[in-house]
């Protein structure tokens, strides 16, 4: 379990990256979503002792982040978002590396490697130098590391931006089968949606809601999306994109002024922010 | 402390660089090659000896200035740096495996100078673990000075410029290439601001070039010390 208590990260005098967040992470997949600039990195390199915070602190398995940084270190595997390859050394030999860092024997660090690699569709590349692959196979590299790693909580900053929709699939399918507690961050709510638990969406700093993808989704009381471009019925607009949650009844006469009807999904709960949705 | 991860990690990126990037070496045995060239031309052969003795130096220096390159772009651009503070791995470990990287791709040139000091007799089997001793000393404290470099950093791109300039002044302005007799007393204990100096004149002395300047074992012995302990601050492992 990760219990994070009141972590704030403050840049500066007044720029605030977290306000002091609360949580308790209890589920085996959670995953933080948000916008660009959300705060999501920050918190996971707090979690993963990368970052100091500015106040507060968070328990990884009951162990302090600040207080006992060693024994967090032996628990987590951490993947940063913006993580690139050694270019002149080949995946095998980085992953090596990694899992030696981690405390693992040559040979056994080796063996992992390989393992993991084949899992993730890219043996055969294990020994071209980094800078030979595509950006998705470098991104996967690291997906293979945190996998080889088989730490008990392992950290996932954006794992599958840039890869292709079937390496996207090998990546959820290998983060399924693992047995640790991940948190991962992610742009794509339909990867929200596969693979968590439970989800956490942060905002400007702050938790804006918290719980299960069907519990965050069963706030818009069976709803739909009605979207049109130059609507004039909205509940909000993005650029010039009308959106209006109506209920399943009014779908035809939506569908009569020209709006797209669409599902509701992750998506919404930050569209929805700030709508009121009471039936 | 992970002796297995850092002499791995020195290892791969020390000697597979040399293989996998032969220009690097050759870019980094481009300037005391240069001078040990013009030295000889200059001086009508006269310095030679002290151009040779020199060159060793000058490569461990370079490489190791260069350091600071790699190490603000793993931190700064390529998050490798993130990836291991969350490991069990302390930066004293990082910190060592770079190094010792550097002076595993200092080992082409320093072997290059070795057949060379030892045609021209300026290298003896006798006087070889006491030049090795001055070499580690001067990749850990050069090593050391370029993490302080790159902790200071917040853009990648001034970090290239830097260590450009503070090559040619570190390997350059010191008794590298020529004899530290040449020098002032007052200026000579002024260039020992820059490890360098004492390592070149330990090793003149060593090679019996020059009279030996135990006074220069303290400093870089001290300079070790300090810059050890600077760059474990600088280095910034938990941002």
């Amino acid at each position: 379990m990760i219990e994070i208590k009141g972590v704030a990260k403050r840049y500066g005098r007044n720029l605030f990256a977290l306000k002091g967040i609360d949580a308790s992470l209890k589920e085996r997949v959670t995953t933080v979503i948000g916008r660009n600039g959300a705060g999501k990195t920050t918190l996971i390199r707090i979690l993963s002792t990368q970052l100091s915070p500015s106040s507060g602190t968070a328990l990884i398995e009951g162990y302090d982040i600040l207080k006992d940084t060693k024994k967090v270190r032996q628990l987590i595997s951490s993947i940063p978002q913006e993580a690139q390859l050694i270019g002149i050394l080949s995946p095998l030999e980085q992953m090596q590396l990694y899992l030696m860092a981690r405390g693992f024997s040559p040979s056994q660090a080796k063996e992992e490697a390989k393992y993991a690699l084949d899992e993730l569709e890219l043996y055969d590349f294990r020994n071209a130098p980094s800078d030979t692959l595509s950006g998705g196979m470098k991104r996967k590299v690291f997906v293979a590391m945190a996998l080889a790693a088989k730490a008990p909580v392992i950290f996932l900053d954006e794992p599958t931006t840039g890869l292709d929709p079937l390496s996207r699939i090998e990546v959820w399918s290998a983060i399924k089968r693992l047995s640790s507690k991940i948190i991962l961050t992610t742009h794509y709510m339909e990867e929200a949606q596969e693979l968590s638990n439970e989800v956490m969406v942060i905002d400007q700093g702050n938790i804006i809601t918290h719980g299960s993808v069907s519990s965050l989704l069963s706030t818009f009381n069976g709803r739909m999306r009605a979207e049109k471009l130059d609507g004039e019925e909205f509940d909000i607009k993005i650029a010039n994109v009308a959106i209006k949650y109506i209920e399943q009844d009014r779908v035809d006469e939506f569908l009569k002024k020209g709006y797209d009807i669409k599902r509701i999904n992750l998506d919404d709960i930050f569209l929805s922010k700030g709508v009121s949705l009471e039936s | 402390m992970n002796p297995k991860f850092i002499l791995y990690f020195a290892w791969y990126y020390g000697f597979y660089v040399v293989l996998r990037g032969p220009s690097y070496l050759l870019a980094s045995l481009s300037l005391p090659l240069t001078l040990l060239f013009m030295v000889t031309i200059f001086t009508h052969g006269t310095l030679i000896a002290f151009a040779i003795a020199g060159g060793p130096i000058a490569i461990v220096a370079a490489n190791s200035i260069n350091g600071a390159a790699d190490a603000a772009f793993f931190r700064i651009q390529i998050r490798i740096q993130d990836l291991f503070v969350a490991t069990s791995i302390t930066p004293q470990n990082y910190m060592l495996a770079l190094s010792l990287s550097y002076l595993v791709f200092s080992l082409p040139g320093i072997v290059l100078y070795g057949i060379l000091g030892a045609y021209f007799k300026v290298f003896s089997l006798a006087s070889a673990p006491w030049i090795i001793g001055v070499l580690v000393l001067l990749t850990l404290t050069i090593s050391n000075l370029s993490f302080i470099i790159a902790g200071l950093l917040k853009h990648i791109r001034n970090v290239w410029g830097i260590t450009a300039i503070l090559s040619i002044i570190m390997t350059v302005l010191p008794p590298t290439f020529y004899p530290y007799s040449y020098l002032p007393n007052g200026v000579l204990y002024i260039l020992s601001i820059s490890p360098v100096t004492p390592a070149a004149v330990l090793l003149q002395g060593i090679v019996g070039l020059e009279k030996m300047q135990y006074s220069m074992i303290v400093i870089l012995l001290v300079e070790t010390v300090v810059l050890t302990l600077l760059g474990r601050k600088f280095i910034r492992w938990r941002e």
